[in-house]
């Protein structure tokens, strides 16, 4: 069996230099789909009231708005807590203004983020363990456009981070350790360890090598389980 | 074996190992190819194209008379649903309140929406008619609309999108589909046959399989993944063990 014996040989080298990382793929892989993705992103974590603009909350027009920035774009009028707000951008940052009576409310203060954060939160009991403002440089987990930002932690399970806009008191993204350990995982799969994209050499390298040397297994799966060439003789079957 | 056997830890027999790690590749060899070959073409395909955007493009943005905007408190007011915001956005270069009746966490969860002209307050129905032309602002092909039709969620190019969508195709080389928001009138995106290809590899990677439990649903968390993650993860660890083993014992021999 020339076949069986070079596969063997092959095999064995090509999982030498792969093992690990198909070991690695696996690992990373089962995190991936036993974690539920809408919980990984912290979906769970928000609870999405919604309350109803009356007309006597706002006093302070789109049209006035306009008049006082006229580079205003994507106006939108909603809540901030109970407070009746218009938010937009503006030379690539974000505003927020009264809808009472157009004063400015961005940046927001610290008291506040920590209020918009809780009013978020699905367990209204937990308390908040630390916040922090960013202004020039982001952690890895969160984009560089939604600063400047307040960072609020919950002293809860998986230690949840709320990011909330200082310039549009908006919760911008949520983050969890599971969403975080998810992240490195994901690293780890796709092998880019610069900056989580699939499509860099090295992945392509362990790939093609991890394919070939699988096949080389499949050759000694079809020579150990087919009964025709199944043999039972121990010190065959013994040796590596 | 015997003898092997005597050398090894106490928590396991190593030919224990080597009899699961066969007979697992029995059960996970299909499935393993078929992650590596996906893997490779996710390694290799090309990541513009595989955006389905290949006829997109931005859509105009027009001045708008400010003096003529009607007052928000009006529009509320006139309002018969609940409203929990109002966007002043454009459809077709033309200014409208987009009100927001419900909103999901994020924009393609199950929103509800109307849009009144910002000037009159008269509402805009997004019915086939509007749909292509909002669908025809954003594209930048030479095909010319082929059929519309309105559909409800799941929707094969879009599986996430949980929103009732109008679908504008057009006749072009690439199929292109343009999706808008029946309510809102907003822009779900584009998809043609080059991201139809890299979804089917993405069906095949997630195994999220449209003949399976829930049909596709554009997630990897699913019973046949879990399933087949896990015995895959028993066969690379017996297979890794395997490895060491050989290791161990120098089985491995450097140089001819």
């Amino acid at each position: 069996m020339p076949l069986y014996q070079e596969s063997r040989k092959y095999h064995k080298w090509f999982m030498l230099f792969v093992g690990f990382q198909l070991l690695t793929w696996s690992i990373t892989g089962a995190y991936m789909v036993l974690m539920d993705i809408d919980y990984i992103h912290g979906d769970t974590l928000v609870i999405n009231k919604q309350k109803n603009l009356a007309a006597d909350q706002v006093m302070y027009s789109f049209k006035e708005l306009l008049v006082t920035y006229p580079q205003a774009s994507n106006i939108e009028l909603g809540f901030m807590l109970k407070k009746v707000v218009y938010r937009f951008n503006l030379n690539k940052n974000k505003m927020l203004i009264s809808a009472f009576n157009g004063q400015k409310l961005s940046p927001i203060s610290q008291q506040l983020a920590v209020s918009i954060a809780k009013e978020n939160y699905h367990d209204n009991s937990v308390n908040i363990e630390k916040v922090l403002l960013l202004t020039g440089d982001s952690p890895s987990e969160l984009n560089r456009r939604h600063l400047p930002v307040w960072r609020v932690d919950f002293d809860d399970f998986s230690s949840p981070s709320f990011y909330i806009s200082a310039n549009s008191g908006q919760l911008v993204t949520k983050r969890h350790n599971y969403w975080r350990i998810f992240d490195w995982m994901f690293v780890f799969h796709v092998m880019d360890y610069i900056d989580g994209e699939a499509d860099n050499k090295l992945l392509l390298l362990f790939t093609v090598l991890a394919f070939i040397g699988s096949i080389f297994g499949l050759v000694l799966t079809y020579y150990r389980l087919t009964p025709k060439h199944y043999s039972p003789k121990p010190n065959q079957v013994e040796k590596y | 074996m015997r003898q092997v056997n005597q050398h090894k830890s106490k928590l396991f027999k190593f030919s224990t190992v080597k009899s699961l790690h066969k007979w697992l590749s029995l059960l996970v060899f299909i499935q393993l190819l078929i992650w590596l070959g996906t893997g490779l073409f996710f390694n290799l395909m090309d990541h513009n194209k595989a955006r389905g955007n290949y006829n997109k493009q931005a859509v105009v943005v027009q001045e708008i008379n400010n003096q003529r905007l009607l007052n928000p408190n009006l529009i509320i007011a006139m309002s018969h649903v609940p409203v929990s915001e109002v966007t002043l956005v454009q459809r077709l270069g033309h200014p409208y309140y987009l009100l927001t009746h419900e909103k999901g966490l994020y924009s393609h969860f199950k929103s509800d929406y109307s849009l009144l002209d910002a000037y009159t307050g008269t509402e805009l129905i997004v019915d086939s008619n509007v749909a292509s032309q909002l669908a025809q602002a954003s594209y930048k092909g030479v095909g010319d609309i082929s059929s519309v039709v309105i559909l409800e969620p799941p929707i094969a190019d879009m599986l996430k999108e949980k929103n009732t969508v109008w679908q504008i195709n057009f006749l072009d080389d690439l199929e292109t589909s343009v999706y808008v928001d029946a309510s809102s009138g907003r822009l779900v995106g584009h998809s043609n046959e080059d991201k139809r290809f890299v979804d089917f590899f993405f069906m095949l990677h997630f195994m999220d399989y449209p003949f399976l439990g829930k049909g596709s649903v554009g997630s990897f968390n699913n019973g046949q993944i879990t399933f087949f993650a896990l015995l895959t993860l028993a066969f690379c660890l017996t297979g890794f063990i395997w490895v060491i083993e050989l290791l161990r014992k120098g089985h491995y021999k450097f140089g001819l």
